[in-house]
Protein backbone atom coordinates (compact mmCIF):
# COMPACT_ATOMS: atom_id res chain seq x y z
CA UNK A 1 0.00 0.00 0.00
CA UNK A 2 2.39 2.28 1.05
CA UNK A 3 4.25 2.04 -2.48
CA UNK A 4 1.10 2.85 -4.44
CA UNK A 5 0.71 5.65 -2.31
CA UNK A 6 3.88 7.25 -3.19
CA UNK A 7 2.79 6.53 -6.28
CA UNK A 8 -0.64 7.93 -6.16
CA UNK A 9 0.95 11.29 -4.28
CA UNK A 10 3.78 11.73 -7.43
CA UNK A 11 1.00 11.62 -9.60
CA UNK A 12 -1.15 14.12 -7.59
CA UNK A 13 1.80 16.26 -7.68
CA UNK A 14 2.46 15.81 -10.90
CA UNK A 15 -0.94 16.86 -12.15
CA UNK A 16 -1.58 19.79 -9.76
CA UNK A 17 2.29 20.78 -11.56
CA UNK A 18 0.86 20.45 -14.96
CA UNK A 19 -1.89 22.30 -14.21
CA UNK A 20 -0.57 24.99 -12.33
CA UNK A 21 1.62 25.71 -15.76
CA UNK A 22 -1.97 25.36 -17.80
CA UNK A 23 -2.95 28.33 -15.55
CA UNK A 24 0.09 30.29 -15.94
CA UNK A 25 0.20 29.67 -19.53
CA UNK A 26 -3.56 30.39 -20.44
CA UNK A 27 -2.80 33.69 -18.42
CA UNK A 28 -0.11 34.52 -20.84
CA UNK A 29 -2.21 33.28 -24.06
CA UNK A 30 -4.52 36.14 -23.15
CA UNK A 31 -2.44 38.79 -22.48
CA UNK A 32 -0.90 37.91 -25.92
CA UNK A 33 -3.61 37.97 -27.85
CA UNK A 34 -5.40 40.52 -26.38
CA UNK A 35 -1.55 42.37 -27.69
CA UNK A 36 -1.83 41.58 -30.89
CA UNK A 37 -5.62 42.32 -31.33
CA UNK A 38 -4.65 45.77 -30.01
CA UNK A 39 -2.86 45.92 -33.17
CA UNK A 40 -0.10 48.21 -32.21
CA UNK A 41 1.24 48.33 -36.04
CA UNK A 42 -1.59 49.69 -37.37
CA UNK A 43 -1.45 46.89 -39.95
CA UNK A 44 -5.18 45.46 -39.26
CA UNK A 45 -6.90 47.23 -41.89
CA UNK A 46 -4.30 45.68 -44.29
CA UNK A 47 -5.11 42.44 -42.94
CA UNK A 48 -8.51 42.54 -42.90
CA UNK A 49 -9.43 42.41 -46.47
CA UNK A 50 -9.12 38.88 -47.21
CA UNK A 51 -11.00 35.97 -48.24
CA UNK A 52 -10.14 33.47 -46.29
CA UNK A 53 -9.45 33.37 -42.42
CA UNK A 54 -8.94 36.22 -40.06
CA UNK A 55 -6.10 36.15 -38.24
CA UNK A 56 -7.69 38.27 -35.95
CA UNK A 57 -10.01 35.74 -35.42
CA UNK A 58 -7.46 33.43 -34.36
CA UNK A 59 -6.46 36.25 -31.62
CA UNK A 60 -10.03 36.47 -30.32
CA UNK A 61 -10.55 32.45 -29.80
CA UNK A 62 -6.92 33.28 -28.20
CA UNK A 63 -7.96 35.34 -25.67
CA UNK A 64 -11.11 32.85 -24.54
CA UNK A 65 -9.27 30.00 -24.52
CA UNK A 66 -6.39 31.39 -22.24
CA UNK A 67 -9.20 32.40 -19.63
CA UNK A 68 -11.04 28.70 -20.07
CA UNK A 69 -7.30 27.41 -19.37
CA UNK A 70 -6.97 29.21 -16.48
CA UNK A 71 -10.20 28.68 -15.00
CA UNK A 72 -10.23 24.96 -16.12
CA UNK A 73 -6.41 24.60 -14.27
CA UNK A 74 -8.17 25.67 -10.82
CA UNK A 75 -10.99 23.00 -11.41
CA UNK A 76 -8.11 20.98 -12.52
CA UNK A 77 -5.92 20.98 -8.84
CA UNK A 78 -9.09 21.27 -6.87
CA UNK A 79 -10.26 17.63 -8.37
CA UNK A 80 -6.80 15.99 -8.11
CA UNK A 81 -6.73 16.95 -4.66
CA UNK A 82 -9.91 15.89 -3.57
CA UNK A 83 -9.31 12.49 -6.08
CA UNK A 84 -13.25 13.32 -6.95
CA UNK A 85 -14.36 11.37 -10.13
CA UNK A 86 -17.34 13.75 -11.12
CA UNK A 87 -14.68 16.86 -10.82
CA UNK A 88 -12.39 15.39 -12.55
CA UNK A 89 -14.76 13.99 -16.01
CA UNK A 90 -16.13 17.49 -15.76
CA UNK A 91 -12.63 18.85 -16.21
CA UNK A 92 -11.45 16.25 -18.55
CA UNK A 93 -14.35 16.97 -20.69
CA UNK A 94 -14.51 21.42 -20.43
CA UNK A 95 -10.57 20.28 -21.35
CA UNK A 96 -10.94 18.85 -24.22
CA UNK A 97 -13.76 21.54 -26.08
CA UNK A 98 -11.26 23.53 -25.30
CA UNK A 99 -8.65 21.69 -26.77
CA UNK A 100 -10.55 21.75 -29.92
CA UNK A 101 -11.22 25.69 -29.89
CA UNK A 102 -7.61 26.81 -29.49
CA UNK A 103 -6.28 23.92 -32.11
CA UNK A 104 -8.91 25.50 -34.30
CA UNK A 105 -7.01 28.61 -33.58
CA UNK A 106 -3.22 27.92 -34.05
CA UNK A 107 -4.16 26.78 -37.71
CA UNK A 108 -6.32 29.20 -38.42
CA UNK A 109 -3.28 32.03 -37.36
CA UNK A 110 -0.92 29.38 -39.55
CA UNK A 111 -3.11 28.90 -42.76
CA UNK A 112 -3.79 32.90 -43.03
CA UNK A 113 -0.07 33.53 -42.33
CA UNK A 114 0.67 31.32 -45.29
CA UNK A 115 -1.27 33.64 -47.40
CA UNK A 116 0.21 37.53 -46.48
CA UNK A 117 2.69 36.69 -49.60
CA UNK A 118 3.69 40.25 -51.32
CA UNK A 119 1.53 39.86 -54.15
CA UNK A 120 -1.18 39.55 -52.33
CA UNK A 121 -0.47 43.04 -50.50
CA UNK A 122 0.48 44.56 -53.92
CA UNK A 123 -3.02 43.76 -55.61
CA UNK A 124 -4.51 45.10 -52.74
CA UNK A 125 -2.47 47.95 -52.69
CA UNK A 126 -2.70 48.74 -56.67
CA UNK A 127 -6.54 48.18 -56.57
CA UNK A 128 -7.44 50.13 -53.56
CA UNK A 129 -4.78 52.79 -52.29
CA UNK A 130 -6.11 56.40 -52.99
CA UNK A 131 -9.68 54.67 -54.57
CA UNK A 132 -11.44 58.12 -56.08
CA UNK A 133 -14.80 56.68 -55.34
CA UNK A 134 -14.09 54.80 -52.05
CA UNK A 135 -16.45 52.02 -52.28
CA UNK A 136 -16.91 51.49 -48.88
CA UNK A 137 -14.93 52.50 -45.31
CA UNK A 138 -12.30 49.84 -45.84
CA UNK A 139 -10.94 51.78 -48.66
CA UNK A 140 -10.32 54.83 -47.32
CA UNK A 141 -9.18 52.61 -43.81
CA UNK A 142 -6.15 51.18 -46.94
CA UNK A 143 -5.08 54.44 -47.97
CA UNK A 144 -4.84 55.63 -44.46
CA UNK A 145 -2.76 52.72 -43.21
CA UNK A 146 -0.41 52.65 -46.30
CA UNK A 147 0.30 56.81 -45.65
CA UNK A 148 0.58 55.81 -42.01
CA UNK A 149 2.84 52.91 -43.19
CA UNK A 150 5.13 54.66 -45.64
CA UNK A 151 5.53 57.53 -43.61
CA UNK A 152 6.84 55.70 -40.67
CA UNK A 153 9.19 52.88 -41.85
CA UNK A 154 10.35 55.11 -44.65
CA UNK A 155 9.02 53.09 -47.06
CA UNK A 156 7.05 53.25 -51.28
CA UNK A 157 5.16 50.63 -52.24
CA UNK A 158 5.53 46.94 -51.50
CA UNK A 159 8.69 45.80 -53.42
CA UNK A 160 9.54 49.23 -54.38
CA UNK A 161 8.49 52.48 -56.22
CA UNK A 162 8.59 50.64 -59.07
CA UNK A 163 5.54 48.53 -58.25
CA UNK A 164 3.37 52.23 -59.46
CA UNK A 165 5.17 51.93 -62.98
CA UNK A 166 5.12 48.49 -63.51
CA UNK A 167 1.19 48.21 -62.77
CA UNK A 168 -1.97 50.06 -63.48
CA UNK A 169 -3.26 51.39 -60.42
CA UNK A 170 -6.20 53.08 -59.02
CA UNK A 171 -3.87 55.82 -57.78
CA UNK A 172 -2.56 55.96 -61.27
CA UNK A 173 -6.10 56.57 -62.35
CA UNK A 174 -6.38 60.00 -60.36
CA UNK A 175 -2.27 60.98 -60.41
CA UNK A 176 -0.68 61.98 -63.56
CA UNK A 177 2.46 59.08 -64.55
CA UNK A 178 4.36 63.10 -64.90
CA UNK A 179 3.48 64.51 -62.01
CA UNK A 180 3.27 61.47 -59.71
CA UNK A 181 5.33 58.89 -60.91
CA UNK A 182 4.73 57.30 -57.36
CA UNK A 183 2.85 59.07 -54.00
CA UNK A 184 4.09 61.94 -52.36
CA UNK A 185 4.26 59.81 -49.63
CA UNK A 186 7.37 57.87 -50.79
CA UNK A 187 9.25 61.23 -51.46
CA UNK A 188 11.53 62.43 -48.48
CA UNK A 189 9.68 64.59 -46.11
CA UNK A 190 10.74 67.22 -43.82
CA UNK A 191 9.25 68.69 -40.60
CA UNK A 192 6.22 70.02 -42.07
CA UNK A 193 5.40 66.92 -44.69
CA UNK A 194 6.62 68.44 -47.57
CA UNK A 195 9.18 66.86 -50.03
CA UNK A 196 12.43 67.97 -49.39
CA UNK A 197 13.16 68.20 -53.15
CA UNK A 198 10.06 67.21 -54.88
CA UNK A 199 11.96 67.51 -58.73
CA UNK A 200 14.81 64.94 -57.04
CA UNK A 201 11.99 62.78 -55.50
CA UNK A 202 10.30 62.86 -59.40
CA UNK A 203 13.64 61.84 -60.71
CA UNK A 204 14.19 59.31 -58.45
CA UNK A 205 17.51 60.55 -57.17
CA UNK A 206 18.90 58.59 -54.31
CA UNK A 207 18.34 60.41 -50.74
CA UNK A 208 15.12 62.28 -51.95
CA UNK A 209 12.97 59.13 -52.07
CA UNK A 210 12.35 56.09 -50.42
CA UNK A 211 13.80 53.32 -52.78
CA UNK A 212 12.99 49.96 -50.63
CA UNK A 213 9.45 48.42 -49.95
CA UNK A 214 7.47 47.81 -47.05
CA UNK A 215 6.55 44.14 -47.19
CA UNK A 216 9.47 43.76 -44.47
CA UNK A 217 7.66 46.10 -42.33
CA UNK A 218 4.55 44.67 -42.82
CA UNK A 219 5.52 40.74 -43.18
CA UNK A 220 7.43 41.41 -40.01
CA UNK A 221 4.78 42.14 -37.38
CA UNK A 222 2.17 40.03 -39.04
CA UNK A 223 5.01 37.03 -38.83
CA UNK A 224 5.29 37.61 -35.39
CA UNK A 225 1.58 38.07 -34.75
CA UNK A 226 0.82 34.95 -36.35
CA UNK A 227 3.54 32.90 -35.52
CA UNK A 228 3.03 33.98 -31.63
CA UNK A 229 -0.76 32.83 -31.88
CA UNK A 230 -0.07 29.22 -33.78
CA UNK A 231 3.27 28.15 -32.06
CA UNK A 232 2.95 29.14 -28.52
CA UNK A 233 -0.63 27.40 -28.87
CA UNK A 234 0.60 24.38 -30.30
CA UNK A 235 3.08 24.35 -27.03
CA UNK A 236 0.33 24.58 -24.53
CA UNK A 237 -1.43 22.38 -26.50
CA UNK A 238 1.49 19.82 -26.39
CA UNK A 239 1.77 20.22 -22.64
CA UNK A 240 -1.91 20.35 -22.33
CA UNK A 241 -2.02 16.92 -23.71
CA UNK A 242 0.23 15.44 -21.53
CA UNK A 243 -1.55 16.22 -18.27
CA UNK A 244 -4.80 15.13 -19.81
CA UNK A 245 -3.69 11.69 -20.40
CA UNK A 246 -2.29 11.71 -16.74
CA UNK A 247 -5.64 13.05 -15.22
CA UNK A 248 -7.35 10.52 -17.59
CA UNK A 249 -5.15 7.58 -15.82
CA UNK A 250 -5.29 9.57 -12.88
CA UNK A 251 -9.49 9.33 -12.87
CA UNK A 252 -9.31 5.44 -14.14
CA UNK A 253 -7.44 4.63 -10.77
CA UNK A 254 -9.91 6.49 -7.98
CA UNK A 255 -11.92 4.22 -6.28
CA UNK A 256 -15.89 5.12 -5.68
CA UNK B 1 44.88 40.44 -104.67
CA UNK B 2 42.44 40.84 -107.58
CA UNK B 3 41.55 44.27 -106.30
CA UNK B 4 44.51 46.17 -105.29
CA UNK B 5 42.24 47.68 -102.54
CA UNK B 6 38.86 46.70 -101.31
CA UNK B 7 36.29 48.93 -102.03
CA UNK B 8 33.09 49.79 -100.43
CA UNK B 9 30.21 47.94 -102.30
CA UNK B 10 27.49 51.21 -101.84
CA UNK B 11 30.13 53.92 -102.64
CA UNK B 12 28.83 54.80 -106.03
CA UNK B 13 25.42 55.56 -105.00
CA UNK B 14 26.82 57.36 -101.88
CA UNK B 15 28.62 60.04 -104.02
CA UNK B 16 25.74 61.65 -106.14
CA UNK B 17 23.48 61.39 -102.98
CA UNK B 18 26.38 63.32 -100.91
CA UNK B 19 26.49 65.77 -103.60
CA UNK B 20 22.66 65.90 -103.68
CA UNK B 21 22.48 66.50 -100.17
CA UNK B 22 25.19 69.34 -99.80
CA UNK B 23 23.29 72.14 -100.50
CA UNK B 24 20.09 71.07 -98.79
CA UNK B 25 22.42 70.67 -95.40
CA UNK B 26 24.45 74.11 -95.95
CA UNK B 27 25.36 75.25 -92.83
CA UNK B 28 24.15 72.54 -90.36
CA UNK B 29 27.32 71.30 -88.28
CA UNK B 30 26.77 67.52 -87.26
CA UNK B 31 28.05 67.17 -83.54
CA UNK B 32 29.69 63.78 -82.89
CA UNK B 33 27.06 63.67 -79.69
CA UNK B 34 24.52 61.34 -79.10
CA UNK B 35 21.76 62.27 -76.18
CA UNK B 36 21.30 59.07 -74.02
CA UNK B 37 19.34 58.37 -71.05
CA UNK B 38 20.94 59.49 -68.21
CA UNK B 39 23.29 56.37 -66.70
CA UNK B 40 25.30 58.38 -63.82
CA UNK B 41 23.75 59.01 -61.02
CA UNK B 42 20.84 55.59 -61.05
CA UNK B 43 17.78 57.40 -61.89
CA UNK B 44 14.62 55.60 -60.41
CA UNK B 45 12.72 57.58 -62.65
CA UNK B 46 14.91 57.76 -65.36
CA UNK B 47 12.14 55.97 -67.63
CA UNK B 48 8.50 56.09 -66.36
CA UNK B 49 5.26 55.35 -68.59
CA UNK B 50 5.15 58.80 -69.94
CA UNK B 51 8.64 61.11 -69.18
CA UNK B 52 12.37 60.16 -69.57
CA UNK B 53 15.41 61.61 -68.59
CA UNK B 54 18.45 62.79 -70.66
CA UNK B 55 21.88 64.18 -69.94
CA UNK B 56 22.06 67.80 -70.37
CA UNK B 57 24.49 68.72 -73.47
CA UNK B 58 26.93 70.11 -71.65
CA UNK B 59 30.59 71.05 -73.44
CA UNK B 60 28.93 69.90 -76.99
CA UNK B 61 27.55 73.62 -78.43
CA UNK B 62 30.45 75.35 -77.40
CA UNK B 63 30.82 77.19 -80.36
CA UNK B 64 27.05 78.00 -80.86
CA UNK B 65 27.12 80.78 -77.67
CA UNK B 66 24.40 82.85 -80.01
CA UNK B 67 22.10 79.88 -81.07
CA UNK B 68 18.97 78.72 -78.78
CA UNK B 69 19.46 75.09 -78.42
CA UNK B 70 16.09 72.69 -79.24
CA UNK B 71 15.72 69.46 -77.87
CA UNK B 72 13.57 67.84 -81.09
CA UNK B 73 11.20 64.51 -79.80
CA UNK B 74 10.40 62.24 -82.81
CA UNK B 75 8.81 58.92 -83.47
CA UNK B 76 10.98 56.37 -84.54
CA UNK B 77 10.56 56.64 -88.25
CA UNK B 78 9.72 59.94 -88.30
CA UNK B 79 13.48 60.83 -86.96
CA UNK B 80 15.04 60.51 -90.43
CA UNK B 81 12.10 62.29 -92.40
CA UNK B 82 12.16 65.91 -89.46
CA UNK B 83 12.94 68.73 -91.65
CA UNK B 84 15.50 70.78 -89.57
CA UNK B 85 14.20 74.51 -91.31
CA UNK B 86 10.77 73.35 -89.42
CA UNK B 87 10.42 75.96 -87.26
CA UNK B 88 10.00 76.02 -83.45
CA UNK B 89 7.06 77.02 -81.75
CA UNK B 90 5.03 76.90 -84.72
CA UNK B 91 1.99 74.24 -85.42
CA UNK B 92 4.36 71.90 -87.36
CA UNK B 93 6.16 71.33 -84.40
CA UNK B 94 3.73 72.03 -81.60
CA UNK B 95 3.70 69.35 -78.67
CA UNK B 96 -0.34 69.56 -78.36
CA UNK B 97 -0.59 68.28 -81.91
CA UNK B 98 1.89 65.55 -81.30
CA UNK B 99 1.86 62.38 -82.36
CA UNK B 100 -0.87 62.90 -84.88
CA UNK B 101 -0.42 64.92 -87.54
CA UNK B 102 3.08 66.42 -86.03
CA UNK B 103 5.51 63.29 -85.78
CA UNK B 104 8.34 65.26 -84.31
CA UNK B 105 8.03 68.44 -81.91
CA UNK B 106 10.31 70.74 -80.48
CA UNK B 107 10.73 71.79 -77.21
CA UNK B 108 13.24 72.61 -73.68
CA UNK B 109 14.67 75.69 -75.51
CA UNK B 110 17.98 77.23 -73.64
CA UNK B 111 20.86 78.97 -74.85
CA UNK B 112 24.84 77.85 -73.77
CA UNK B 113 24.37 79.84 -71.01
CA UNK B 114 21.89 77.11 -69.27
CA UNK B 115 24.38 74.55 -70.29
CA UNK B 116 27.71 75.77 -68.65
CA UNK B 117 30.58 73.75 -69.49
CA UNK B 118 32.44 71.52 -67.93
CA UNK B 119 29.86 70.35 -65.39
CA UNK B 120 30.57 71.27 -61.85
CA UNK B 121 31.03 68.29 -59.78
CA UNK B 122 28.15 66.47 -57.65
CA UNK B 123 25.94 68.63 -59.67
CA UNK B 124 23.04 66.18 -60.96
CA UNK B 125 22.87 67.91 -65.28
CA UNK B 126 19.42 66.22 -66.42
CA UNK B 127 16.50 67.06 -68.77
CA UNK B 128 13.49 65.35 -67.91
CA UNK B 129 11.38 65.09 -70.88
CA UNK B 130 7.46 65.65 -70.17
CA UNK B 131 7.52 67.12 -66.83
CA UNK B 132 5.02 69.70 -67.25
CA UNK B 133 1.51 68.79 -66.98
CA UNK B 134 0.16 72.60 -67.10
CA UNK B 135 0.39 73.05 -70.83
CA UNK B 136 -0.93 69.86 -72.09
CA UNK B 137 -4.31 70.92 -74.16
CA UNK B 138 -2.74 75.20 -74.22
CA UNK B 139 -2.32 75.36 -77.45
CA UNK B 140 -0.80 78.69 -76.84
CA UNK B 141 2.23 76.97 -75.81
CA UNK B 142 3.29 74.76 -78.68
CA UNK B 143 6.98 74.30 -76.72
CA UNK B 144 5.29 72.73 -73.89
CA UNK B 145 7.32 70.07 -72.41
CA UNK B 146 4.36 67.46 -71.92
CA UNK B 147 4.13 64.32 -71.05
CA UNK B 148 4.22 61.74 -74.18
CA UNK B 149 1.30 60.39 -75.03
CA UNK B 150 2.47 56.26 -75.41
CA UNK B 151 5.46 54.29 -74.86
CA UNK B 152 7.02 54.92 -78.34
CA UNK B 153 9.60 54.51 -79.24
CA UNK B 154 10.83 57.84 -79.54
CA UNK B 155 14.25 59.09 -80.75
CA UNK B 156 15.55 62.57 -79.56
CA UNK B 157 18.26 65.03 -80.66
CA UNK B 158 19.92 68.49 -80.14
CA UNK B 159 19.40 71.00 -82.96
CA UNK B 160 21.11 74.82 -82.49
CA UNK B 161 19.20 77.85 -84.16
CA UNK B 162 20.09 81.05 -84.49
CA UNK B 163 17.54 83.45 -85.13
CA UNK B 164 15.21 80.88 -87.50
CA UNK B 165 18.24 78.99 -88.83
CA UNK B 166 19.58 75.83 -88.19
CA UNK B 167 23.13 76.38 -87.28
CA UNK B 168 24.13 72.57 -85.90
CA UNK B 169 22.58 69.43 -84.76
CA UNK B 170 23.68 65.92 -82.95
CA UNK B 171 23.02 62.84 -83.64
CA UNK B 172 19.46 61.04 -83.41
CA UNK B 173 19.51 59.21 -80.25
CA UNK B 174 19.02 55.41 -80.13
CA UNK B 175 15.51 54.42 -79.95
CA UNK B 176 13.66 55.24 -76.22
CA UNK B 177 10.80 52.91 -75.39
CA UNK B 178 8.90 53.69 -72.23
CA UNK B 179 7.72 51.79 -69.75
CA UNK B 180 4.26 49.97 -70.13
CA UNK B 181 2.03 49.74 -67.33
CA UNK B 182 0.49 45.75 -67.10
CA UNK B 183 -3.10 45.42 -65.52
CA UNK B 184 -2.79 44.28 -61.85
CA UNK B 185 -5.18 41.29 -62.43
CA UNK B 186 -1.93 40.06 -63.95
CA UNK B 187 -0.75 39.26 -60.31
CA UNK B 188 -1.54 35.91 -59.23
CA UNK B 189 -2.19 35.70 -55.93
CA UNK B 190 -2.76 32.41 -55.48
CA UNK B 191 -1.23 28.64 -54.59
CA UNK B 192 1.50 29.85 -52.29
CA UNK B 193 0.93 26.60 -51.04
CA UNK B 194 1.39 25.75 -47.43
CA UNK B 195 4.08 26.34 -45.36
CA UNK B 196 5.99 23.10 -43.85
CA UNK B 197 4.63 24.90 -40.46
CA UNK B 198 1.02 24.58 -40.82
CA UNK B 199 1.27 21.36 -41.80
CA UNK B 200 3.16 20.44 -38.95
CA UNK B 201 0.74 21.78 -36.52
CA UNK B 202 -2.32 20.49 -37.95
CA UNK B 203 -1.20 16.84 -38.59
CA UNK B 204 -0.07 17.19 -35.07
CA UNK B 205 -2.71 18.37 -33.27
CA UNK B 206 -4.98 16.63 -34.99
CA UNK B 207 -3.36 13.29 -33.92
CA UNK B 208 -3.48 14.55 -30.11
CA UNK B 209 -6.97 14.75 -30.46
CA UNK B 210 -7.56 11.69 -31.73
CA UNK B 211 -5.47 10.19 -28.95
CA UNK B 212 -7.52 12.01 -26.28
CA UNK B 213 -10.61 11.48 -27.85
CA UNK B 214 -9.89 7.58 -27.67
CA UNK B 215 -8.78 7.69 -24.52
CA UNK B 216 -11.71 9.70 -22.80
CA UNK B 217 -13.84 6.85 -24.85
CA UNK B 218 -12.26 4.47 -22.80
CA UNK B 219 -12.31 5.99 -19.42
CA UNK B 220 -16.15 6.14 -19.88
CA UNK B 221 -16.60 2.47 -21.66
CA UNK B 222 -14.87 0.83 -18.27
CA UNK B 223 -16.72 3.39 -16.08
CA UNK B 224 -19.00 0.67 -14.54
CA UNK B 225 -16.03 -2.52 -14.63
CA UNK B 226 -13.26 -2.73 -11.80
CA UNK B 227 -10.92 -3.41 -15.37
CA UNK B 228 -7.07 -3.99 -15.15
CA UNK B 229 -7.28 -4.28 -11.36
CA UNK B 230 -6.39 -0.84 -10.85
CA UNK B 231 -9.76 -0.26 -8.77
CA UNK B 232 -7.70 0.44 -5.51
CA UNK B 233 -4.71 1.66 -6.92
CA UNK B 234 -5.25 5.02 -5.48
CA UNK B 235 -7.59 5.35 -2.12
CA UNK B 236 -9.29 8.53 -1.56
CA UNK B 237 -8.17 10.12 1.43
CA UNK B 238 -10.96 9.66 4.32
CA UNK B 239 -10.37 5.97 3.55
CA UNK B 240 -11.95 3.33 6.05
CA UNK B 241 -9.86 2.30 8.36
CA UNK B 242 -9.73 -1.74 9.37
CA UNK B 243 -10.23 -2.69 12.93
CA UNK B 244 -8.92 -5.14 14.88
CA UNK B 245 -10.88 -7.76 16.47
CA UNK B 246 -9.34 -9.15 19.55
CA UNK B 247 -9.49 -12.64 19.29
CA UNK B 248 -9.03 -13.66 23.08
CA UNK B 249 -11.91 -11.78 24.22
CA UNK B 250 -14.05 -14.73 22.07
CA UNK B 251 -12.74 -17.37 23.64
CA UNK B 252 -12.95 -16.04 27.46
CA UNK B 253 -16.57 -15.97 27.09
CA UNK B 254 -17.51 -19.85 27.74
CA UNK B 255 -14.44 -19.98 30.33
CA UNK B 256 -16.71 -17.10 32.39
CA UNK B 257 -20.05 -19.28 32.07
CA UNK B 258 -18.64 -22.51 33.07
Amino acid sequence: MAKSDDCAHILQGLLVFGNVVIGMCGIALTAECIYFVSDPHGLYPLLKATANSDINAAAWIGIFVGLALFALSILGIIGVIKASRTLLLVYIILMLITFAFEMASCITAATHRDSLTPEFFLKQMLDRYQKSEPANNSDSEITKAWDELMLQNHCCGVTGPSDWQEYVSEFRRTHSDADYPWPRKCCVLDAQGLPVNLDGCKLGVPGYFNSNGCYDAISGPANTHAWGVAWFGFAILCWTFCVLLGTMFYWSGIEY
Amino acid sequence: HPHSRPRHPGVSTMLPLLLLLLPAAHGIAPLGYRPALTKDPQLEGVKTASTFVVDQPRCVFQNYSNAVIWLVVALNQAASTFNNSAGPGTSETAFQRFPDPVRAYMTLNATLGSYPCPKPDGDIAVLRVGSETSCIRDEMRPSCNGPLPGPGPYRVKFLALEGSVPVAETAWSVPITLREAKPSSTISTTGSGHSPGMIAITTILSILFAILLAGLVAMLFFWGSDSCGSSSTFSKPESVTVRRYNTHHVYDQPAARL
